[in-house]
């Protein structure tokens, strides 16, 4: 009777000798190659992406600081929002002058706004403007161009004193408005 | 020594200056949120030639050449013309504001007025509050709230305006009984603040010469006997006290005699503090953002508005102060995406232990 070691090596050496037949090796190895690269691209985008984003969650003081920094944010928020209405409610509740001390025209709101434009150089706040800073531009451009026209006509006027009584008294027949001089 | 009558004193401190003649001035403070001040004076003026009237010593405010002026008429539908001078000028930040008040050359430049500007970034927004400051004239007066209710004390500070709508309005006999209640009070006021400036003044000047009946302290105690004296010579206040008889009647006929001199400086201090020159004028502050504080009023523009009279800071400093905020949509968004990622991190880690 043959020892059982012999049995063993006899059964290995036949099935080496018997290969399977392979049609094409090169196929069966680029499919598995390329099965291979596929499963570990879709683990790197999801899930070890989102394990990477909030790997957090599992360590402790991590997560505690999180939830605690989030709790103070809110806190804070409501602290800060019901200070300012509670400010803006008492504000709301006080008396308006009727004053003879304002002297805002609506003129001179536009005035306002353009020297707040020129001097701050930044575009008026998105409730008070509509239009762009283009004709923004614009509309500077022609009112400065009006004004130096405007000292030009007071000059020519002031320099001639008859030019002036006779304009002012025009002025002053046809309508009793406003005169700039 | 020249010297005046204490109801002469009493009478122009009490007087509500409105002349005609006087031109009527408003200062605007443009805040911006980085500090610059744009300021507008604009003066108003019934009669005369706008270029004579208009001086420098006219006008209330630090004022010089490097301002941008514009005069005009207005003649309203009546006929009624008004000269109206307007002058603008930016200031980089509230330092240029208080330099040009520490060489102030106009008619108020007696008084100490300090600007103040203040930025808080505080995350969610950023607040902004601005201040003028207009120091106290008196070192030993009254605050006038020491006299005044509430009420009283809002319409003591209220603009000429509001006054005279409530006292013609639908309340007119409450509020014409509200009136005569604090010029009553302020009356006393006044005369209390005299008396307690002479008072601080004269033990001054006679520290460390007089006895002990003499200080601060123990003329204070007979502080109101002083004004029941001086109330009840008030007509004749300035022959009796150049005779020496009132004085008698505060200290003693040997103190009277010892201390005339002194008790003549400390009058004359008290009346140089009391007769100091001031033109009134109203402020008015527009502020960047949404208006969140004040102590002005609010005027029909929606602007901030504050008379600025003598009175006010005789005796306590006047603070017009306004705050404001603007809102930092930027940190708003960043808040709101902080909370969400931790909102579902912890939502996932539930999700994952079941």
């Amino acid at each position: 009777m043959k020892p059982e070691s012999e049995k063993f090596f006899e059964v290995l050496k036949l099935l080496r000798k018997s290969k399977p037949l392979l049609a094409s090796t090169e196929d069966i190895e680029s499919g598995v190659i390329k099965r291979i690269t596929k499963t570990n691209y879709n683990g790197l985008s999801s899930s070890q992406i989102i394990d990477f984003l909030f790997g957090w969650v599992y360590i402790g003081w991590v997560r505690r600081t999180l939830i605690t920094a989030s709790i103070v944010l809110v806190m804070v928020f409501i602290y800060q929002q019901s200070i300012i209405l509670k400010r803006i409610d008492v504000l709301s509740r006080q008396p308006v002058v009727i004053s003879k001390e304002s002297t805002l025209s609506p003129a001179d709101e536009i005035e306002k706004l353009l020297i707040v434009y020129k001097n701050s150089g930044r575009i008026f706040p998105s409730k008070t403007i509509t239009i762009s800073e283009r004709e923004m531009k614009e509309l500077l451009e022609s009112v400065n161009e009006l004004q130096i026209k405007y000292r030009d006509l007071k000059k020519l006027i002031e320099e001639d004193p008859e030019l002036k009584k006779m304009i002012e008294k025009k002025l002053m027949e046809n309508n009793r408005t406003k005169i700039n001089l | 020594m020249k010297r005046r009558s204490l109801k002469l004193i009493v009478s122009l401190i009490l007087m509500i200056i409105v002349s005609c003649n006087e031109p009527e001035t408003v200062v605007t403070d443009y805040v911006h949120s980085d500090g610059s001040v744009t300021r507008k004076i604009e003066m108003k003026s019934i009669e005369g030639d706008i270029k004579k009237r208009f001086n420098i010593s006219d006008i209330q405010v630090p004022f010089d050449s490097t301002w941008s002026v514009r005069d005009s008429i207005e003649i309203n539908k009546k006929g009624d013309t008004t000269w109206i001078k307007r002058a603008v000028k930016q200031f980089k930040n509230i330092n240029e504001i208080n330099l040009a008040y520490k060489t102030d050359s106009g008619a108020n430049k007696g008084m100490l007025r300090q600007a103040g500007f203040r930025k808080r970034f505080k995350w969610f927004n950023t607040e902004f509050r601005f201040s003028e400051r207009i120091d106290k004239q008196l070192s030993f007066g009254y605050p006038v709230k020491d006299f005044l209710n509430s009420e009283e004390l809002l319409y003591f500070y209220s603009p000429e305006s509001l006054k005279h709508d409530k006292e013609t309005g639908p309340d007119s006999l409450k509020f014409r009984a509200l009136a005569d209640s604090v010029k009553h009070k302020t009356d006393l006021w006044s005369t209390k603040n005299i008396v307690s400036e002479w008072i601080g003044a004269f033990s001054n000047l006679t520290a460390g010469k007089a006895g002990k009946d003499m200080t601060r302290e123990s003329l204070k105690k007979h502080e109101d006997e002083f004004i029941k004296i001086v109330e009840a010579n008030d007509k004749k206040f300035d022959s009796l006290w150049s005779e020496g008889i009132i004085l008698k009647k505060l200290i003693g006929e040997e103190n009277a005699l010892k201390y005339k001199t002194e008790a003549d400086s400390a009058l004359g201090s008290v009346t140089k503090y009391f007769l100091v020159s001031f033109k009134d004028y109203s402020v008015r502050i527009v502020m960047p953002g949404k208006l969140i504080g004040t102590n002005g009023f609010i005027d029909s523009s929606h602007v901030l508005l504050w008379p600025v009279k003598s009175d006010f800071f005789m005796t306590e400093p006047y603070e017009m102060w306004a705050e404001s905020k603007i809102t930092n949509k930027w940190a708003w968004i960043v808040s709101g995406l902080f909370l969400a990622f931790v909102l579902s991190g912890v939502i996932r880690r539930v999700i994952k232990k079941d």
